[in-house]
């Protein structure tokens, strides 16, 4: 199977390069084999990884036969035995003095490789070179082999890092390309599922794939994505976070308009619910589209836990999110306004926590908030072996200290804590909680609960707005869709959920029979998403 | 070029439209840490014709002092400061004390009220109109009349039961209420009394039983937002029973050679008016109260069904009692309607309420009264046996 998908991606890759148009003129193949090394040493020039092997045949080895390739990155062991071996072998029979019998032969018979393709220009040439393949230039022809030997170096398949289930596959996407489309192909065995590749960044020349079943996915929204991907204009994409900066509906919102996911099966689910996936050529990291704001608080683990747990667990992660964006700008309203609302024992609490502190709370929430950020971002960039000394300094300094020494009250830290907390919860949405949070805080500490409520208003109506590929963001609620909701904070069964999400308007909704519940219970399993 | 400047002008347009929240910033916002929370509140006349506040302030930092090693290092501090004034008006006195204390003070968390006894009989109208109108007080704090003692005395008390003396009195007052011997009034409900005819206002009553003790039981009865006298204890819970404010107590009644003791568990009670040839002609109270035996003074069994009659005939008769009691005190001595037997003619009997309604004192207190309680009991107890006396 990896073959076959393997020789379909090359096929692709080969008519998406034939396709693109390259900006510099390298002009078509020379004749003459002294031009072409000539050619290839200007346009390598200080390219010391470039090999170029010559072999000599024909009546004293009048003929010679270049092979181009860039080290490190083909497969050294099957081009020595696809391509070096065989032509070496096949050297002393020859007879002709016709360099075109001999590219005949040696396309047809002697180089045993079922990726072959020929290029009449220099720069489609030049292309597969940088990009990992061998190319045969042989003497008197202004045509070359191409002959894939791209090794696939890279990564092991392993758990990813950044999501980690108790229950699903631990299979995460690697850099390499083609063993995404594997993994993902591996999950779904069906003619279907449709992948497309092109190249994106004039410089880097990135292979994207764009990745939908067909029959599920709206095409609208295929074309859609093919529309924008197509519209990108830039030299580099290095990351799916380029892309997806590109292809968001709106650039400057603070909130993800394009999911991502390191988690096949998630990636597979999200497939069978009609999303479509766009993978990059280098990152681990797939995008899905559209995006809706309640995946945010899905989990992979959800469909294979009973439904009760997953409900459960879901409202648990809107309250995390709620908790982590507003419980420092309620803290600081309550004790900066709200005074009348606060229980007479609490407030004693609050006030002789209060004492001493030279701050006003927005400013401590503020110090507090900031240094915690500082500490996360510490830990994310960090080498490794530090880390344990700045949890020593973290945990010490902020919350120890900084109490003892009258700068944070207690009650902050622990405010602080759970915002922390809180706010690791929900995973997708940590970067825009984290600046949404100092904008309730300010509003707080300005106009206590009233300016807590236009904050919230104003960042509901922001979400109202958004739209991911034209689908409204914050579906199924607004627009109400009563049909989605069977898969929203509240969870059903999974047996019960014979419908794919309505909005994303699939072609085709069903995914097992209606009321065949126990029967249907291994088709329906099938139809399980991530 | 244009587009930039464009950018800059709307930059400078969102930076002025920040300023003035920025100006605005400290409307209203006051931390923690600058105001005084008062935890009780006095109100009394003095001898000159004054109003003296006295206000019991919190100190959070010595009532927790384990937080935050702020400031203080000195020995510790109380946990409570009493400040007083005089002023011609609350308010006056009331903003006058912020040049003794040296923070703002916060009505809100005030746990009680307690207006003096002076002041009570001259009329508390005039204060509670500051409360009702100033945006700070709590609705919801207790309302209590000192007797025989001043407020600025009760609130200087130490206890030894709870750092807190407000929140101590506070504490006795809803143990009492639970007991049925006093009535839990919030300053709403003297407000909606004070306001009414047909209901007159009642509020507890607060004595100093010690040093470091006070005695929360019994009712202050008003009258016309006077002080008009008070109930003790019992007529209190005579009150209660026909007002249905009864939430539990402990009623004993004599039997042959001892007495019994009942522990009331649900009762209830209602007022209305006769009313014949359009005039109010009888005053009638129906309680009826669930109760289960907690002592029985002369032993036995308790297992046949005549002396379980003849108990609760006799409980019957000993709330009826105390009705009795509450509404000859209030009717006799105090001419005040505080079971809101106007209300009943009120709502039912509109046209005769408005003939009555500006005699109705004089009224109601002429009037006789029709008292009827039908105890039950059900429960007596685990004991089969009982040691001592009986067998």
């Amino acid at each position: 199977m990896f073959g076959r998908i393997r020789e379909r991606y090359r096929e692709a890759k080969h008519k998406f390069a034939n396709v693109r148009v390259d900006a510099s003129s390298y002009g078509p193949i020379p004749g003459k084999i002294k031009a072409v090394q000539a050619r290839l040493d200007e346009i390598f020039s200080q390219c010391n990884d470039l090999v170029i092997k010559e072999i000599s045949c024909g009546k004293d080895g009048r003929i010679k036969i270049l092979v181009v390739h860039i080290e490190g990155i083909v497969d050294r062991r099957l081009l020595n035995q696809d391509v070096i071996h065989p032509i070496l072998d096949y050297l002393p029979s020859v007879q002709s003095e016709d360099s075109s019998s001999i590219y005949q032969q040696l396309s047809k018979c002697i180089v045993i490789s079922s990726d072959i393709k020929e290029v009449h220009e220099m720069w489609q040439a030049v292309n597969f070179i940088v990009s990992g393949d061998a190319v045969i230039f042989i003497d008197g022809e202004d045509r070359a082999l191409v002959v894939g030997v791209k090794s696939p170096e890279g990564r092991q398949v392993e758990e990813p890092d950044t999501e980690t289930s108790i229950r699903g596959s631990r299979e995460g996407f690697v850099e390499n390309l083609p063993t995404n489309m594997v993994l993902i192909r591996k999950r779904i065995k069906n003619p279907d599922l449709k992948m497309e590749i092109m190249q994106l960044g004039e410089r880097t020349k990135t292979d994207i794939c764009i990745c939908y079943i067909k029959g599920l996915a709206n095409e609208e929204i295929v074309r859609e994505v093919k529309e924008r991907l197509g519209k990108i204009n830039t030299d580099a994409i290095l990351d799916t976070g380029i892309i997806e900066q590109y292809i968001a509906d709106n650039r400057l919102t603070l909130f993800p308009l394009v999911g991502n996911s390191e988690k096949c099966d998630k990636l597979a689910g999200k497939l069978l619910e009609g999303r479509v996936a766009i993978i990059c050529d280098g990152t681990p990291y797939v995008l899905t589209v559209p995006y809706l704001f309640i995946e945010s608080i899905q989990a992979t683990d959800d469909y294979f836990d009973h439904a009760f747990f997953a409900s459960f667990m879901r409202l648990l992660r809107l309250l995390a999110l709620l908790t982590s964006n507003l419980l420092p700008a309620l803290y600081v309203a309550l004790v900066v306004f709200h005074h009348t609302v606060i229980p007479f024992k609490l407030m004693i609490t609050l006030a002789a926590s209060q004492q001493g502190i030279p701050f006003p709370p927005f400013i401590e929430a503020l110090l507090m908030i900031i240094a915690f950020e500082l500490l996360r971002e510490a830990g994310v960039r960090m080498p490794r072996p530090i880390g344990q000394a700045l949890s020593i300094v973290g945990a010490i300094v902020l919350g120890e200290a900084s109490v003892a020494a009258g700068i944070a009250s207690n009650l902050m830290v622990i405010i602080v804590a759970i915002t922390a907390v809180c706010s690791f919860v929900v995973p997708p949405l940590i970067r825009a909680t984290m600046l949404i949070r100092f904008v309730f805080l300010a509003a707080a500490n300005f106009l206590g609960f009233l300016g807590i409520m236009v904050a919230v208003v104003a960042v509901f109506t922001h979400l109202c707005t958004l739209r991911s590929f034209g689908i409204p963001y914050l579906a199924p609620f607004s627009p109400l869709t009563a049909h989605d909701l069977k898969d929203s904070l509240i969870m059903v069964p999974i047996w019960a959920m014979i419908t794919r999400p309505k909005i994303l308007r699939q072609q085709e909704n069903v995914r097992g029979v209606k009321g065949s519940k126990r029967q249907e219970v291994d088709k329906g399993r099938d139809s399980q998403k991530g | 070029m244009t587009v930039k400047k464009d950018k800059g002008r709307k930059a400078l347009l969102i930076l002025l439209l920040i300023f003035p929240l920025l100006l605005a910033g400290c409307w209203n916002n006051r931390p923690l840490t600058e105001i005084n929370i008062v935890a009780g509140m006095g109100l009394e006349r003095t001898e000159d014709g004054k109003i003296l506040v006295t206000v019991q302030v919190a100190e959070p930092g010595a009532i927790q002092p384990a937080s935050a090693g702020g400031g203080s290092g000195g020995e510790k501090s109380k946990p409570v400061f009493v400040a007083s004034n005089e002023g011609e008006t609350v308010f006056e006195a009331l903003r006058g004390m912020l040049a003794v204390v040296d923070k703002k003070l916060f009505l809100s968390t005030a746990q009680v009220l307690i207006i003096g006894e002076k002041l009570a009989q001259e009329g508390i109208g005039e204060i509670l109109d500051f409360f009702e109108r100033d945006h700070e007080v709590s609705y919801l704090v207790d309302v209590i009349v000192a007797k025989d003692a001043t407020p600025d005395e009760l609130l200087r008390i130490e206890s030894d039961m709870d750092t807190i003396p407000a929140v101590y009195i506070r504490g006795t007052v809803e143990n009492t209420a639970a007991r049925g011997t006093v009535k839990k009034t919030l300053l709403i409900d003297l407000f909606k009394d004070m306001d009414c005819k047909g209901r007159q206002p009642t509020a507890g009553q607060i004595t100093k039983s010690s040093d470091k003790e006070v005695r929360t039981e019994g009712l202050a009865v008003f009258r016309d937002g006077k002080l008009a006298g008070w109930l003790n204890p019992y007529e209190t819970r005579g009150f209660l029973f026909a007002d249905n404010e009864l939430k539990g107590g402990i009623v004993n009644v004599p039997v042959d050679n001892g007495k019994a003791a009942f522990e009331i568990i649900r009762s209830k009670g209602s007022v209305s008016v006769e009313v014949e040839d359009g005039k109010p002609s009888m005053l009638i109270i129906r309680v009826n109260a669930e109760a289960n035996v907690g002592e029985y003074g002369s032993g036995g069994r308790l297992d046949s069904l005549e002396t379980l009659y003849m108990l609760e005939e006799k409980l019957g008769e000993e709330i009826g009692k105390e009705i009795e009691m509450a509404l000859e005190k209030c009717q006799k001595e105090f001419a005040s309607d505080i079971f809101g037997f106007g209300i009943y003619l009120h709502k039912y009997y509109p046209k005769c309420w408005k003939e009555v309604e500006n005699d109705w004192h004089n009224i109601f207190s002429k009037l006789p009264a029709d008292i009827r309680v039908d105890a039950k009991i059900m429960r007596v107890g685990l004991v089969i046996n009982p040691v001592g006396k009986g067998e």
